[in-house]
């Protein structure tokens, strides 16, 4: 049996896709206590038994709307008329549209493809350095991670059963704390560039907000929309999915009604390989909980670890490694519920500890060997993976660093829900 | 081959269909709520149950594009040489799993349909259940056929 186990994890960095050896893991595990195995497909089943769900596919419908049609390119003039004359101020305006972007769009390469094409020339035009460049964009791609409506946001709250209402009020601030730390870097690693510096237009301005008058409404209904308790999570999808398509296909008419299908499939797509690793992960998180798991794993624990400081340094330390082999999604599936009771005992609130966690594995976007974002820049970009892994070093050194701040002070995460 | 590309239009139509259906749906019950009506009563597991349509023909339509979440190792750190063999030994794997995957939803789908289960309202539960062994035994046929291509070392 355990040799068995081993050939299934041996599959699985040979590239088995996760959810099979999820549930090649279930399967082996019912198994060997002797349960009918048909119990997987009822744990499976239990995807139509989780309401909230359906936002999945919807706000990633919306977000790939959204980066079929000229958004990225209204986003970026908009955000250029309010901060260009700051000093570096382009940098930290690339910053601040990836986050919002790739908030919608669920980091799944979508920015760094629609936004980091626009930014990259219009940095290069601005003098900033291709080195930094490039790892501006590809640190960019996920940082809205923490911020609504992001996907893993979501997936957190459905696998820890907590609020996904405060955790998007939870990720409010430690996301911006990123933001702003990495604006601070870019400030200072380009102090010499005043010469970029554009007077502000009031008419720019105007213009460009007349420009985005569409898209201007989409952050004031999901964020407004839920955080004011107007909406629930998964009617707020709903409204962005056929906003999107109203304003997309009717209004502006940017994306013609024969690309949809095209992108619908592409989007339900990346929709059917999430939900097919959380479906097989319900039931191999069943019979790890059956076997109680969580309580060995936090007895193990307990005898090298007393404090609640050690814990989340322990922790900060698993999730670095496992964010550098493992995606985000499968992560949040596979480790959620075993960490989350063990944490509980060490008195961490489960709101911060969605908060730690995502922040933690979106520097797993960064890391050599898997890091999403490296390989997506390096393609987009037509760099070399090493180039882009060294140039990215500095951003991920500046994230690290917020992480730790992040993970305690957890007052940062709670502060806004009390 | 015909049966292939008609079997490929059907599971493209089908899901965006199905998610044309789902987004519909959900404004419905929305404008419904808001409006002072009690919206569908079989709205909201109409919708749950989209999902998971969704989720499944998703899959199948990801494993047809190679799309599924894996951890890319053995193609950065092994010689192009390995690729062929490793990635046979991948496909047969997972078109392992997702044929018993298939055949245990087959029997839960069997046993749901003996005890008689019904959803939203007094349908049959098995009838929306199906897609559970029918949506793993397609990715299962996908993962099997891009096998035996690689073996006889036809490109996909």
């Amino acid at each position: 049996m355990i040799l068995l186990g081993a050939l299934v994890l041996l599959l699985a960095v040979l590239g088995a896709p996760i959810f099979a050896v999820i549930a090649a893991s279930a399967l082996l595990g019912f198994t060997r206590a002797g349960i009918d195995l048909s119990v997987v497909a009822i744990e499976f089943f239990g995807i139509a038994e989780t309401p909230v769900l359906v936002a999945i596919p919807l706000f990633t419908f919306a977000g790939y709307l959204l980066g079929a049609g000229r958004a990225p390119q209204r986003l970026v003039r908009l955000s250029q008329a309010l901060l260009g004359w700051l000093p570096g101020g382009l940098a930290m305006i690339s910053l601040a549209t990836c986050a919002l972007f790739s908030a919608f769009t669920g980091a799944s390469g979508v920015t760094i493809i629609a936004l980091g094409a626009l930014f990259m020339p219009a940095l290069a035009h601005a003098g900033y350095d291709p080195r930094f460049r490039l790892g501006l964009v590809t640190a960019g791609g996920s940082l809205g991670l923490l911020f609504a409506p992001s996907l893993p946001l979501i997936l957190y709250g459905v696998v820890a059963e907590a609020s996904i209402d405060e955790l998007f009020v939870a990720g409010v601030l430690p996301g911006t704390l990123m933001l702003v730390l990495l604006a601070g870097y870019s400030y200072w690693r380009n102090r010499h560039l005043r010469g970029s510096v554009r007077e502000m237009s009031l008419a720019g301005v105007r213009d460009a907000l007349i420009e985005a008058k569409w898209e201007l409404p989409l952050p004031v209904f999901v964020l407004g929309g839920i955080y004011g308790g107007y909406f629930a999570i998964s009617e707020a999808a709903a409204v962005t999915a056929l906003y999107v398509a109203v304003v997309e296909l009717l209004i502006l008419r940017e994306v013609g009604w024969r690309e949809l299908p095209r992108i619908v499939r592409e989007s339900m797509v990346l929709v059917g390989a999430i939900l097919v690793i959380l479906g097989t992960s319900l039931a191999s998180t069943n019979y790890m909980i059956d076997v109680e798991v969580p309580q060995k794993l936090f007895g193990v624990i307990r005898e090298y670890i007393d404090t609640p400081a050690t814990f989340l340094a322990a922790l900060l330390g698993f999730l670095l490694v496992l964010g550098a082999i493992l995606d985000i999604f499968s992560a949040i599936v596979l480790v959620v519920p075993l960490v989350l009771p063990v944490a509980a005992e060490f008195g961490i609130h489960p709101i911060h500890l969605g908060i730690v966690f995502l922040a933690a594995m979106e520097l797993g976007y960064l890391t050599p060997p898997v890091g999403l974002n490296l390989f997506i820049s390096s393609y987009r970009f037509d760099k070399d993976v090493a180039e882009v892994c060294i140039a990215t070093l500095p951003f991920l050194l500046v994230l690290a660093t917020c992480v730790v701040i992040i993970a305690y002070v957890p007052g940062l995460s709670l502060w806004l829900l009390s | 081959m015909r049966i292939e590309s008609a079997g490929r239009w059907l599971e493209d139509a089908l899901l965006v269909g199905l998610f044309g259906v789902l987004t519909l749906v959900s404004v419905m019950q929305i404008l419904l709520r808001n409006l002072g009506f009690a919206g569908f009563v079989w709205g909201d597991g109409l919708v749950r149950i989209g999902v998971l349509w969704i989720a499944l023909l998703g899959a199948v339509a990801a494993s047809r594009d190679q799309k599924h979440i894996a951890i890319d190792l053995a193609r950065r750190l092994l010689p192009e040489r390995f690729w062929r063999p490793v990635a046979v030994v991948v496909d047969a794997f997972t078109a392992t799993v997702c044929g018993f995957l298939a055949y245990y939803s087959w029997s839960f789908v069997r046993d749901s349909r003996a005890f008689g289960d019904t959803v939203l309202g007094d349908w049959p539960a098995w009838l929306f259940q199906l897609i559970l062994p029918v949506g793993f035994a397609l990715i299962s046929y996908r993962y099997a056929s891009g096998c035996l291509r690689r073996i006889a070392g036809v490109k996909r």
